[in-house]
């Protein structure tokens, strides 16, 4: 009798764990769904904005990275799921960073150009000659 | 109490005299055997090429070192990039919209050299080693302002003309100029050639401001910043000086006018030994040039040189190490 009892017990939470189990399984594959992101990115300056090529996407905390091509395109080439986050980044342009959501497939992003001005100053190893001494 | 006292002494002690002697016990010659053993035709995959460059080192110093020492050997500095853009800075100094439409351009002109060929002016050097660092998760700004080169005047220095780096290692923040660390420009011949100055690799900050003088005064990394002025008037030092010596003790100017018959006093702290015989002066006036044997004493790493003016006149006074131009002085001798 008590047996049975243990079996019937036994199934019934064997079945209830199942069930359990099959939900999250099935929930969790929804949740990590991975997705192939692709996209294009553009720089926006005061007066244009234009493609960029050679700029970095990276994946935050990662070293998984790619560039894009003379297009301006990137396919990340690592399956990104939910809450990933991207950074885009080009020289002399402010870094972007874009969270990744179920509907994410395609990005197109645009950096605006930071404000540095850009200077040069020459080395010199020329020895200086006062300017009386010049004349 | 004294016992604090003591303690925040050495704070203040340890505090002020360390920027490249911090690394002192650090051996770079991995770092730099990567540096110079890795070549990239482009920089188009700046962010792989940055790990690969950065694999296996350990900490961020000598990370910081081997991407340092790759962009000082890689990226050149390119004249006739440097000559456009003074040119038309110069023409639209007084039009602030044209010179904005100007830089935009530029910039984009400027990022393509560098990923493409490899070639920059300043603020192309310091974008390269900012934008790498944070590929390594190290802290580094780009710094602007009023770099002093032969033949600046104070007038000059309306405008600034430089850019170069912080960067925070340990938690602490250092000084460093890829672009003048990296080689010579002859802009007679519109040629540069590389040849690396360790001098401008975490330099003392009581000597960076010999030749660098930021726009914002907390990037000097000084407590106590000279005015403008007080910079443009400092004595001219050169690129090998950044080498050889970790300050510049006295004179604090660059134009004196002392009497006959006074004896002036130079002074300079010194990296390493050097051969004091090799020390000279050299006077240059209007009629000739003169090679003068100062009187040389060395005590605890400080260089002494002693000078007693016998003649009336005007002088540039040159200080040589051996071939090495160091620094220039100019005196006025009265009666």
């Amino acid at each position: 009798m008590k047996t049975t009892k243990t079996i019937s017990v036994n199934k019934s939470t064997f079945a209830f764990l199942g069930l359990i189990l099959s939900i999250l399984f099935f929930s969790n594959s929804f949740q990590a769904q991975e997705m192939e992101v692709k996209g294009v990115v553009k720089g926006k300056s005061e007066s244009i904005t234009e493609i960029l090529s050679g700029a970095t996407v990276y994946l935050k905390g990662t070293n998984d990275a790619t560039s894009t091509n003379r297009k301006g395109e990137f396919t990340f080439p690592k399956k990104l799921k939910k809450g990933d986050v991207l950074v885009f980044s080009y020289l002399g342009y402010k870094r972007k960073q874009v969270k990744i959501t179920e509907k994410t497939s395609f990005l197109s992003v645009v950096l605006l150009e930071d404000d540095n001005e850009m200077l040069g100053a020459l080395n010199s190893n020329k020895r200086f000659k006062s300017k009386r001494l010049k004349q | 109490m004294k016992k604090i006292i003591f303690f925040l002494f050495v704070f203040f002690i340890s505090n002020c005299f360390s920027q490249q002697s911090d690394f002192a016990h650090i051996d770079f010659t991995a770092a730099d055997k990567r540096a110079k053993s890795y070549k990239s035709r482009n920089l188009l995959k700046l962010n792989q090429f940055t790990y690969k460059l950065t694999k296996g080192f350990k900490t961020d110093i000598e990370k910081f070192r081997v991407i340092y020492l790759w962009i000082t050997s890689n990226v050149s500095n390119d004249y006739r990039l440097y000559a456009l853009n003074k040119r038309k800075r110069d023409r639209f100094e007084k039009d602030s919209i044209k010179l904005l439409e100007w830089n935009s351009k530029f910039k984009k002109k400027l990022f393509k050299k560098l990923l493409r060929k490899k070639r920059t002016v300043c603020t192309g050097y310091a974008y390269l080693l900012k934008e790498m660092c944070s590929v390594v998760g190290i802290d580094a700004k780009i710094v602007n302002g009023f770099g002093r080169a032969n033949g600046m005047e104070i007038d000059d220095l309306e405008y600034p003309n430089h850019s170069w780096n912080i960067v925070k290692l340990n938690n602490k923040w250092y000084l460093c100029d890829p672009t003048w660390a990296s080689g010579t420009s002859y802009p007679e011949e519109g040629k540069f050639i590389f040849d690396y100055n360790n001098g401008f690799f975490l330099t003392e900050p009581n000597l960076f401001i010999f030749n660098h003088y930021p726009l914002y005064h907390e990037y000097s990394l000084l407590k106590s910043v000279p005015s403008i002025k007080e910079f443009a008037e400092k004595p001219l030092l050169y690129g090998n000086a950044f080498n050889l010596i970790s300050e510049h003790i006295s004179p604090a100017k660059m134009h004196h006018v002392i009497q006959k018959d006074s004896t002036f006093t130079f002074q300079y702290k010194l990296k390493e030994k050097i051969d004091l015989n090799k020390v000279k002066l050299i006077f240059v006036n209007a009629a000739n040039e003169n090679n003068i044997k100062p009187k040389v004493i060395i005590h605890n790493n400080i260089l002494t040189v002693n000078h007693t003016f016998k003649k009336r006149g005007y002088y540039d006074v040159h200080l040589y190490f051996d071939k090495d131009i160091i620094a220039t002085y100019v005196f006025k001798i009265i009666k």
